[in-house]
């Protein structure tokens, strides 16, 4: 068992921390209170080779293992402050460039793959819908084969990058008679016939983070637009998540680590009754907890994706992570409020906007409640 | 080392007889349609992938997690089997 990192590694992390710091930083809070996307962000990101991480360099990609790209995740979400821009990062990453490399043909590949890398398209899945949450497969969007094209049918929600993307990857059950069996995932590009973008939704958190409902009427895709195969849906999304799970809250660590660091300090500085409010077990406490959570979600994270790395699956230590890492984070951006009182609460002071982002975490990818059923799924429960 | 055939397919049979006694249901034949059947639902599936992986030391990928390789008892055991040294 090693815990460290390589040379090499270390040095990434250390470049990717550098970048985010230097490069990402803009008026984030005037963007949150106008739910606005950074374009410029986005293509710095892409310049630098972020979406490019996980993907073989045969597509343009850097093949970075996921260790790897993890650690540059953390790294970003440490440096970078804008939590809803590196939400729809991971989206585009986990749920669209991955299911494009796992499952999609070799053209596809060529054809999608680098213009996602580039930072020229930002790619989304639509799975969700208005009757369909937790319950993922009793989706109703209908997709029905007429000839060399299928027709697609149905709505959407809470669909991540919509206003902003060009790839879709599109889930209908082209049979639902099979049930699960019949899900079938589509790609559909930007200005697709009949694929209808829908009203902006307005959040809590990641309000940098487009997302919209979404709409399929009589929607037509080529058949060679089908991904993985006719069928194939199921093992699509729940490879999507398996991944996401693992992934997605490592810039959670990242803001973890910043929100520590911000308290650790504003502990020192901060003097009531003559001395440092650190010096007052209840304020050092908080100080203590916030890292005994930052340092165990590290460790169920990095674990989930080390097996990953090596072939296996991780569904149930990706649930751990998941459920774990959101569930700490809320409580580590109440801990830095608190300690940073009547501060911490204002929007100048940026923490206030880290714990809205936060609370989305024990919803997306599956709610906390879905990663518990899994965990004790998997105890015969 | 190949597993003998036999015992591939009761071990096999066994945990699934385990997933499915959580939903009510006691019997069920080998040619059944476990998704169909709601012997396993989607969760059920990964516990079965994760059962082979760990007890049988195979790798199962992304792309073979699907309705024909998981559909019943037999089908299961062609997929380990066809990871077996020969």
């Amino acid at each position: 068992m090693d815990f460290s990192w390589s040379e090499e590694q270390a040095a990434f992390r250390k470049e990717v921390t550098r970048f985010a710091k230097e490069e990402l930083q803009d008026d984030v809070i005037r963007r949150d209170r106008e739910e606005e996307f950074s374009w410029d962000l986005w293509h710095k990101c892409a310049k630098f080779g972020i979406q490019g991480l996980p993907v073989p360099p045969e597509y343009g990609g850097a093949g970075a293992d996921i260790l790897t790209t993890v650690g540059a995740l953390e790294a970003l979400g440490y440096g970078c402050r804008d939590n809803g821009f590196l939400f729809s990062l991971n989206a585009h990453m986990w749920t669209t460039e991955i299911p494009l490399m796992t499952f999609g043909t070799e053209e596809q590949k060529r054809r999608y793959l680098p213009k996602l890398i580039s930072g020229e398209w930002v790619g989304l899945h639509a799975m969700t819908e208005p009757m369909s949450g937790s319950d993922a497969y009793s989706l109703r969007s209908r997709a029905e084969r007429r000839g060399d094209r299928y027709v697609i049918n149905g709505s959407k929600t809470f669909i991540t990058n919509t206003q902003n993307a060009s790839l879709f990857v599109i889930f209908a059950n082209v049979d639902p008679s099979k049930g699960a069996n019949g899900i079938t995932a589509f790609l559909a590009e930007k200005g697709t016939p009949g694929l209808i973008i829908g009203q902006k939704l307005h959040k809590m958190g990641l309000r940098t983070s487009p997302m919209s409902e979404l709409a399929m009427v009589d929607c037509e895709v080529p058949v060679e637009n089908v991904l993985g195969g006719e069928g194939r849906g199921q093992a699509i999304f729940t490879s999507s998540m398996e991944w996401e799970r693992t992934c997605i809250l490592a810039s959670h660590l990242g803001m973890m680590q910043r929100l520590l660091e911000t308290s650790v300090k504003y502990a020192h500085d901060r003097r009531q009754f003559g001395q440092p409010i650190g010096k007052f077990s209840a304020i050092a406490n908080k100080v203590a907890d916030m890292e005994v959570r930052l340092e165990t979600g590290r460790l169920l994270l990095y674990k989930a994706a080390w097996l990953k790395s090596q072939g296996g699956h991780a569904l149930r230590a990706a649930s751990m992570a998941k459920l774990y890492i959101s569930e700490a984070c809320i409580q580590s951006c109440l801990d830095a409020i608190q300690i940073q009182g009547g501060y911490g609460y204002m929007t100048e002071y940026e923490v206030e906007r880290d714990l809205r982002d936060a609370i989305s975490g024990k919803i997306y990818s599956g709610t906390s409640e879905i990663q518990r059923v899994i965990i004790a799924g998997f105890q015969g429960l | 080392m190949a597993i003998e055939q036999s015992v591939l397919r009761d071990q096999i049979r066994a945990f699934i007889q385990e997933l499915a006694s959580t939903k009510g249901i006691t019997s069920f034949t080998d040619q059944e349609s476990l998704l169909e059947n709601g012997v396993i639902d989607s969760l059920g599936i990964f516990r079965v992938v994760s059962f082979l992986e760990d007890t049988f030391r195979v790798r199962v990928g992304d792309m073979e997690i699907n309705g024909e390789n998981l559909k019943n008892v037999e089908t299961i055991e062609q997929l380990v089997l066809s990871k077996q040294p020969k």
